[in-house]
């Protein structure tokens, strides 16, 4: 958020602090759906291929849980990379 | 906005629009860039569910252009110069 924003926070009246925090709440809430979401089309997607029977394999199982597990890994380290870049610090190439 | 005195009403709602804006904002990059790189770097094999050491560099490497990218058309759009 940029500092006049933050700034301009600071004299607002209790309510309005509320106010804003609220709107985080909800915006983060629509976020993890959205994120849930997205998942389960991204993961069927790439693990579950025939239909032959209506239950699933023990391969797109596996298949799905590690696609899943790999991007919530990747969602945290590129939050990190993300908040350094936002507070503009210098990232070495590798 | 003088410090001490309260915003007026209409002050107050600018910001407030501003600000979910810009929240919404972050939150729509975040995600793009988690999508992206997602499919960039992420082996669809999915042998394990731990990210391997590619993986690993890979993310750090792709976050990193894709914000230098985000700058570069910032900069093209805000400048007003018509795309060539």
């Amino acid at each position: 958020m940029d500092k006049n924003i933050i700034s301009d926070l600071d004299n607002f009246p209790e309510e309005d602090k509320q106010r804003m925090s609220t709107m985080a709440d909800q915006l983060q809430i629509r976020d993890s759906l959205r994120m849930y979401n997205s998942l389960v089309e991204k993961c069927f997607k790439e693990c579950v291929n025939t239909f032959y029977r209506k239950s699933m394999t023990k391969q797109e199982e596996t298949c799905v849980l590690r696609c899943a597990q790999k991007y919530l890994r990747l969602s945290m380290q590129v939050g990190l990379r993300f908040s350094d870049l936002n507070q503009g610090s210098s990232t070495t190439d590798k | 906005m003088a410090s001490n005195i309260s915003p007026s009403a209409f002050d107050k709602e600018q910001i407030f629009g501003m600000a979910e804006k810009e929240m919404e904002y972050r939150v729509e990059l975040f995600n793009k860039m988690t999508q992206t790189c997602f499919n960039k770097c992420v082996d669809n094999r999915y042998k394990e569910s731990e990210l391997n050491m590619g993986e690993n560099s890979c993310i750090d490497r792709c976050v990193s252009k894709y914000w230098h990218v985000t700058n570069l058309i910032g900069q093209l759009l805000g400048s007003g110069k018509p795309a060539m």
